[in-house]
């Protein structure tokens, strides 16, 4: 029995022992608090700032990670302790951490330079990390905008990263169609940053992988728009940018990026006013029209029309572009679906002019005025020019001979000494 | 014609009627060449500054449609004048082209370079009056029936391919040029500018010209008066 006793007794204290020195190892939140729960608590920098090295206790435990230690990040903290090394979040989040490794914003990060670049704490937080669906989360959905803006609005950012784009532009989106939706009308359906950009693997336009690249576009619209989404695919234009044709226009094109508006906002590229210059912004460029073979003379054509005209002078009753082509749908004349096919030229004209006839649609519609497009309409224009021309020089030859004619018979009959007819 | 104009030397040449009947036509011309040229040179910045002085394209328009209709009621009125009235009657018969008007033109031509000793004798009307007059009828006809093709575009639409609407309306733009350049070149010549009248003949405002004029320019007119006691 009195072995017994002695192996409990050693056992007892070895287990003693070994908690021990485990506690001194790992300190509990309540130790951590003992020093990080002072408010003044704080570290002097080289630079001579100071840094405060409070831990708001109430932020972390209302955390997503309230429940966890703070030695689940901070691994190598003792009580008392040095500078710690850096928390990496890659141990639980390993997904997150790797897409971040390839965005933008994780290589920059990892060159010497970065300062002011984000990691995961730049737009998460720390201490006080919340679910993402928790509305005082800063990636909340309508946090989220705030949250980017913080840097991308900043100048100072903007003029030491050479690539960042325009903070000016960005922050139009505030003013836009999406950013409106979600800030004032606090809906959590419209676009915010990272709905177009991504969030983790974040990278610049130009990137072929990158969300936003030029033919990631209409599918990244499409994630919301899928109505329209549909109907582009199907267009000439969606056709052409799926075909692999750089030129083709995608969403970004006729409706703008950061600063989207309704189409009834007079600024819009999209509004009835603006479409014609908009869609001449291709349709009038001699490089495109000449590499695609696609009819020339689009908008000055149009604009010698009563069409052109009224529209341009705010009659937004007239027929724009879209009122004949469609819209998203736009088809080639060719196409026998197309609502500028011959074919279906009186139905679509007849939707503001019902007494338009089988007959009437027969004519072409703004084109080029050439003897090979519009012949009649040449010849009457070239009539008329060489008529009134020829008429101005007889005129003027008329006048002057007459002149003549008066100055010599006067002249004369001053030297007769006669009355000369005058 | 009153003693105190024949004692004076003064003719009367336009009668009040016809007076004010050209006075009209010269309001209505300018207001439908401003409010149609705004719209035919539409990329130019005058035209453009024009068409919002008119309240836009929607005002413009109905400026000109009531101009155009008062015009052609003016138009309507001197042709009933001139083919009903007496004196419309005779002063059609003035007016109508014969061979005896290409042959003055022709010998005022040899005039003009001295291949002929005399100048032409006109009556009222020489042939520089007759072919403004005849031009300005023929314009106005064309001006006025391609204006009505494109007023009434949603009848027109029943009734014609669409070309022939694309070609009503180039009519109607050049017509118009070309009754404001034969305004300008020819009538405002030969009413203010030409030797004879310059700065201006009168008788558009007063009705009146002088005998000893129409005895130099119009000379078979003035034998006619004479002859039956008018002057």
């Amino acid at each position: 029995m009195r072995r017994h006793h002695l192996a409990a007794a050693v056992i007892a204290a070895a287990v003693l022992f070994a908690a021990g020195n485990a506690l001194a190892a790992t300190p509990g939140v309540g130790e951590c608090m003992d020093c990080h729960g002072d408010k003044t608590i704080e570290k002097s920098l080289p630079d001579g700032k100071t840094l405060s090295l409070y831990v708001d206790l109430q932020e972390y435990r209302q955390s997503v990670h309230g429940g966890t230690s703070c030695v689940t990040c901070h691994a190598d903290a003792k009580a008392p302790h040095d500078k710690l090394g850096k928390v990496s979040c890659s141990k639980c989040h390993g997904d997150a951490e790797k897409s971040y490794a390839g965005s933008a914003h994780g290589k920059k990060l990892r060159t010497k330079e970065a300062s002011g670049v984000p990691g995961c704490d730049g737009c998460h937080g720390r201490h006080d990390i919340r679910k993402v669906k928790d509305p005082a989360s800063r990636v909340f959905r309508l946090n989220i905008v705030a949250t980017c803006l913080a840097c991308h609005k900043d100048r100072a950012l903007e003029a030491r990263y050479h690539h960042l784009p325009d903070q000016k532009l960005i922050a139009a989106y505030e003013q836009s169609v999406h950013g409106l939706a979600s800030k004032k009308a606090g809906l959590t359906g419209s676009a915010v940053c990272s709905d177009c950009h991504g969030n983790h693997g974040i990278l610049p336009a130009d990137e072929p992988k990158s969300a936003t690249h030029r033919q990631n576009i209409p599918t990244m619209c499409g994630k919301c728009h899928a109505g329209i989404l549909e109907q582009y695919e199907k267009s000439v234009h969606g056709k052409g940018m799926r075909g692999g044709i750089a030129d083709s226009p995608v969403c970004t094109d006729c409706h703008g990026e950061h600063t989207i508006v309704r189409a009834s906002d007079p600024s819009s590229p999209v509004n009835l006013r603006n479409i014609p210059r908009t869609c001449s912004g291709c349709h009038e460029k001699e490089g495109i029209t000449s590499r695609y073979a696609l009819p020339k003379k689009r908008f000055s054509s149009y604009m010698d029309t009563f069409h052109g005209i009224a529209v341009e002078y705010g009659m937004t009753k007239a027929a724009n572009c879209a009122s004949c082509h469609g819209v998203h749908d736009i088809l080639p004349s060719s196409d026998p679906a197309s609502s500028v096919n011959r074919a279906n030229l009186q139905k679509t004209c007849g939707k503001c002019h019902p007494n338009a006839s089988p007959n009437f649609a027969k004519g072409v519609v703004h084109v080029e005025v050439s003897p090979k497009k519009a012949m009649g309409v040449f010849a009457v224009r070239l009539f008329y020019t060489i008529f009134i021309s020829a008429l101005v020089i007889l005129f003027v030859l008329h006048v002057g001979l007459e002149l003549y004619g008066r100055w010599t018979r006067r002249r004369a009959g001053a030297q007769s000494g006669k009355e000369g007819k005058p | 014609m009153s003693r105190a104009d024949l004692a004076s030397g003064q003719v009367i040449r336009m009668s009040l009627l016809f007076r004010v009947q050209h006075l009209v036509l010269t309001v209505l011309l300018l207001i439908l060449a401003v409010t149609g040229f705004s719209l035919m040179y539409h990329d130019n910045a005058l035209a453009q500054a024009i068409i919002r002085l008119e309240g836009g394209v929607h005002n413009r328009g109905i400026v000109h449609r009531i101009a155009a209709v008062l015009l052609m009621a003016n138009v309507a009125h001197h042709l009933f004048y001139m083919l009903l009235s007496r004196e419309g009657k005779r002063e059609f018969q003035d007016l109508i082209i014969g061979r005896r008007d290409i042959d003055d033109f022709l010998q005022s031509l040899r005039y003009n370079i001295g291949a002929a000793a005399e100048y032409p004798l006109f009556g009222k009307y020489g042939y520089k009056e007759k072919f403004q007059y005849w031009g300005a009828s023929v314009g106005t006809v064309l001006i006025s029936i391609t204006g009505f093709m494109l007023w009434a575009e949603e009848f027109s639409m029943r009734l014609f391919p669409k070309f022939v609407l694309d070609l009503a309306l180039v009519v109607h733009g050049y017509q118009g040029l070309l009754a404001f350049v034969i305004l300008f070149f020819w009538h405002l010549y030969n009413v203010h500018l030409h030797p004879s009248v310059f700065p201006m003949n009168p008788s558009w405002i007063t009705g009146k010209v002088s005998a000893e004029w129409l005895r130099r320019e119009h000379p078979l007119e003035y034998e006619k008066l004479k002859e039956e006691g008018l002057l």
